[in-house]
């Protein structure tokens, strides 16, 4: 130990060639990488979930169009609500979360690296078993289940096989008794049950990661009320996840039994209770749309001081507002089932309950309005999506608030009313908040800037496509058209909106293609971002971009707010920032400190355990659909081995190896080059 | 390994707090076959579920040594206990279930 | 479980902290959340538990009390060993750790076999199945979930005492792992009481 600890202090410690290559991907344990891969899997399912929302409306934009079956059309409306919150906003938080809070507050990854990296394959296999029930599910009697009746028609609707239709198909909300065993035979909604459970699982492990983090991981002088916003938002959404997620797990576990092993709990006919799956879905449900937003509200919350040069508004309001969101965020979710039957006595208090929730929200969306107030704004990318996301947020937020009146409520219940609502606050909101970070952070991936003017006209082909999309749809949910509804019949007037709304999605839908033209382009071609490209605030840009795999070459030691705005700016005698002379200097210095460390960093080895150990759980859960086979009971056991040889060689195996012993020469070697060229 | 607790109880004291539980372990049977006897309605439910609380306490904070812990613990714990309790007996009065022996 | 973060002075990275352990905290956390998944287990059962006028037996009407409690002694007096062999950990004694663990594993096992009794005993003699009514449904979802749980801990236990036995003593990090897995034990323990009474002593058949 003594002779390494002389060793360290002359040499810089490089890990084996395994950080990178294709294989470093699948055995990283490094937050930033594992952020990365949540980031490029939720884009894709964006783009999955899009393609299906564009089939949905492709079907809408005429009045008893014949482009879908039935079948399709509810399958479709399944996985785009399904995909679009459990793997497309969840995993692109899990991103933002993994990949700045350690940057955030200063510290060289997160607390428990491997159970990181076992999320992010758990999550990754749950997707995958998820959407495997587009190529093995099906709409049949399920094997296993004893005296189903046999389906109508294969997908539950006209038309003849169709493959679409074998998918999911019982809403991304799965209410019973609909998506039972008697009325959604076939194992398609087992794939969505149990993907579920696998993601939930996945999102639990990362929330109890996020927390210790958070709590135990602060650089020095990081107090908490010292955090960024966001990386309150995320801690925020860490404890919703942890109190939230057990929830739909037994929910999802008592669907499987009834649908798996014939246990009764929503067989109406049998004594079972539809409106308990209501209770626990949204118990857990409302919570979650929380979960979707507060991580946007949080990457909005850093982007506008940074383009209005002021701080934040109201810091600790803004942080608190948070807090009691998700706090009252708990007592609410019997307002989805203001139609269902409940009390009145529950209505009245589950409605007022709800219109609380305005109170805090408005404050924070009064902070952003301070923060931009008398600020001198630059309208660059973020900024545009950050103002964007208020502005969207506020409308969503407003008419979210006239389904707290229960009267008016059961008018929209189940119209496009309600649809045009949860899409401002998701899509106008989460959306356009998950975008302003991807501006705003691709210079700390990256070393580069992404192409403002194609940012903006990215920003305004959005904002107007959004608004083509969903703004008509509050006017055709107060005619009365109905959600989850294959057809509309023409005297009902509603086709001349439908069409514009269809024209809508279609030019988000380019937009999109401008962004990822944007991404791949500005890679490779962007400008060179430098340390600070923003005049930030915040500790993530205090070190060189792209991020060194180390992070921090020393921890920083933290004094106040915005600790690194200060190491540049000074105030003046009227309180205004004035930039230091030597800020330039700061920054220069940051930067060569920032890339070469003085001593020794020693990160967590890369490991395959991670990953086989989330591979045996879609086995297992394959294996439980098939359970009365033989095929199935092997797939269990299969799964079952895997998994916990896994886990044993992941006991065995330490965290970080002992590199005390031995150092490779080569890696030696290099490292002293490097010092020597530093010098 | 335990370097941020102090003065834990002595094994004497685990048995001693053993003895406890089982005494109270023997009550709550007793008062299954008291109630059935004389049908003593929602006072046993309230001594029952006191009792139980009262066993639960005593496991918490001396055999998980929840007492000489940091504060931090305690108060995520406590959260997941309360959130859990308030928001079932929501669900279950929305439901309108009163399940229990006497309620 | 040596998932941490090395925190070795040499890298003299301080942080602001709870001042309680990485792994310790997240135990903690990841405990409290496991109320919420238990209480929906349990509000499941209290929901059906006496809902009449469905094919029988009901939970309630068979329940074996005085074995049960025999059970629930059994599964509290493991709580007793748990503790008492993380004592001997603390103290050094090796021999008593190895001991209070495997009798810790042999209890909680005895626990085990005796809902295995119970459930066989329910379904042959009784003939109340996962399938008979939503009140027996409940009852082996929460029950079995609850055993899942024990098993998951006596093969933790086991695997302990296994490398204390074959390496003679536990070091210092398979001590903080004897810790959380005392912590988890206790807690499914707790769980139990809770169990014991709310779904044993206080459930009422349907009238």
């Amino acid at each position: 130990m003594t002779a390494t600890a002389e060793r360290q202090a002359t040499t810089i410690f490089k890990r084996p060639s395994s950080t990178t290559g294709w294989v470093s991907w699948l055995t990283t344990v490094d937050h930033k990488k594992i952020g990365i891969l949540y980031g490029y899997a939720a884009f894709f399912f964006f783009l999955i979930g899009g393609i299906e929302a564009l089939l949905l409306r492709v079907q809408l934009a005429q009045a008893n169009s014949e482009f879908l079956t039935a079948g399709a059309y509810n399958a479709l409306f399944t996985m785009h609500g399904t995909t679009m919150v459990f793997l497309f906003i969840m995993p692109a938080s899990a991103a933002f979360m993994n990949y700045l809070i350690p940057l955030m507050i200063g510290a060289r990854d997160v607390a428990f690296p491997r159970l990181n990296a076992l999320s992010w394959w758990i999550f990754f296999f749950g997707a995958i078993f998820l959407y495997s029930t587009f190529f093995f599910g099906t709409s049949l009697a399920p094997i296993g289940a004893e005296g189903v009746p046999g389906n109508l028609a294969p997908g539950g609707g006209p038309g003849s096989f169709n493959w679409l239709a074998d998918s999911p198909d019982g809403g991304w909300f799965g209410y019973q008794p609909n998506a039972g065993p008697l009325y959604s035979p076939g194992t398609a909604m087992d794939y969505w049950a149990l993907g579920l459970q696998i993601i939930g699982l996945a999102s639990l492990i990362s929330s109890i990661n996020f927390i210790v983090t958070v709590l135990n991981m602060r650089a020095k002088g990081m107090r908490l009320l010292r955090m960024p916003v966001f990386v309150w938002m995320s801690t925020v959404v860490a404890f919703l996840l942890l109190f939230s997620l057990p929830i739909i797990a037994v929910a999802l576990f008592m669907v499987t039994f009834d649908r798996q092993f014939g246990s009764l709990f929503f067989a109406a006919s049998a004594g079972g209770d539809p409106i308990l799956w209501q209770h626990l879905f949204w118990l857990f449900g409302h919570p979650e749309v929380y979960i979707l937003i507060l991580p946007a509200m949080g990457i909005v919350s850093e982007v506008l001081p940074v383009f209005s040069k002021k701080p934040l508004f109201g810091y600790s309001a803004v942080v608190f507002a948070g807090a009691a969101i998700a706090f009252l965020g708990f007592g609410v979710w019997a307002h989805h089932m203001f139609a269902s039957g409940i009390t009145p006595v529950a209505q009245a208090a589950f409605g007022l309950a709800t219109m609380t929730i305005a109170i805090p929200t408005g404050i924070k969306i009064f902070n952003w309005l301070g923060t931009m107030w008398g600020g001198r704004i630059r309208f660059t990318p973020p900024m545009l999506f950050a103002i964007g996301f208020v502005a969207m947020f506020t409308i969503g937020g407003l008419s979210g608030v006239t389904h707290a009146v229960v009267p008016s409520d059961w008018q929209q219940t189940d119209t496009y009313y309600i649809v045009a609502h949860f899409h401002y606050v998701l899509f106008g909101g989460a959306v356009f908040g998950l975008f302003a970070g991807l501006y705003y952070w691709f210079p700390k991936l990256t070393g580069k800037v992404m192409n403002p003017r194609l940012g903006k006209t990215h920003f305004w082909m959005q904002f107007v496509g959004f608004n083509l999309t969903f703004a008509p749809m509050h006017w055709l949910g107060l005619q009365g058209m109905v959600r989850r509804t294959w057809k509309y019949a023409p005297e009902f007037g509603l086709e001349p909106w439908n069409v514009v709304v269809t024209i809508g999605a279609f030019v988000i839908a380019l937009s999109i293609l401008v962004f990822i033209y944007n991404w791949y382009h500005s890679r490779r071609h962007g400008e060179d971002s430098g340390l600070d490209p923003w005049d930030a605030r915040t500790l993530e840009w205090s070190i060189p971009s792209p991020t060194p795999e180390y992070n921090f070459a020393t921890p920083p030691v933290v004094t106040r707010l915005d600790h690194f705005w200060h190491m540049k700016y000074d105030e003046d005698a009227e309180g205004r920032a004035v930039r230091r002379d030597d800020a330039d200097e700061v920054i220069a210095r940051l930067e060569h400190d920032g890339n070469n460390p003085t001593e020794a960093i020693h990160l967590p080895n890369p490991s395959y355990f991670p990953l086989l150990l989330a591979l045996g759980f879609p086995i297992i859960f394959y294996g439980i659909i098939y359970h009365t086979s033989a095929f199935g009971k092997a797939l269990i056991l299969i799964g079952a081995v895997i998994s916990l040889s896994a886990a044993i060689g992941w006991g065995i195996e330490p965290l970080e190896e002992p590199h005390d012993e031995h150092v490779d020469e080569d890696e030696r070697d290099k490292a002293v080059d490097k010092e020597l060229v530093d010098e | 390994m335990s370097s941020e607790h102090h003065a834990h109880p002595t094994p004497r004291q685990y048995w001693m707090i053993a003895v406890i539980l089982a005494v109270l372990t023997a009550i709550e049977v007793g008062m299954f076959y008291l109630d059935r006897a004389l049908s003593l309605g929602a006072l046993n439910a309230v001594i029952l579920i006191s009792l139980a609380l009262l066993k639960f306490v005593i496991v918490v904070g001396w055999y998980m040594h929840l007492r000489f812990e940091k504060g931090t613990l305690n108060k995520f714990f406590t959260a997941g206990f309360i959130l859990a309790g308030a928001l079932y007996l929501v669900v279950l009065s929305a439901l309108g279930v009163v399940a229990i022996r006497g309620g | 479980m040596s998932d941490v973060i090395h925190e070795a002075p040499a890298h003299h990275n301080e942080h602001e902290g709870v001042g309680v352990s990485h792994t310790k905290l997240g135990m903690w956390v990841f405990l409290s959340s496991e109320f919420l998944f238990f209480g929906a287990l349990i509000t499941n059962y209290l929901l059906y538990s006496n809902r009449g006028g469905f094919p029988g037996p009901y939970p309630a009407e068979i329940y074996d009390i005085p074995f049960t409690s025999v059970s629930s002694f059994v599964l509290l007096m493991s709580s007793l060993t748990m503790v008492l062999a993380h004592n001997a950990l603390s103290r050094n004694d090796q021999n008593g750790t190895r001991t209070w663990l495997f009798a810790t594993a042999a209890l909680g096992s005895v626990f085990l076999g005796g809902q295995v009794f119970e459930f066989t005993e329910f379904i042959v003699e009784f003939d109340m199945k996962l399938s008979t009514n939503p009140a027996a449904s409940a009852f082996y979802l929460l029950t079995g979930f609850h055993g899942t749980h024990v098993a998951i801990g006596v093969i933790m236990l086991l695997s302990l005492w296994g490398i204390s036995r074959r390496q003679g003593s536990l070091s210092e990090k398979q001590g903080l792992n004897l810790e959380l897995v005392g912590l988890y034990w206790h807690f499914v323990d707790i769980i139990w009481i809770v169990i014991f009474t709310v779904v044993y002593l206080l459930s009422l058949p349907p009238t």
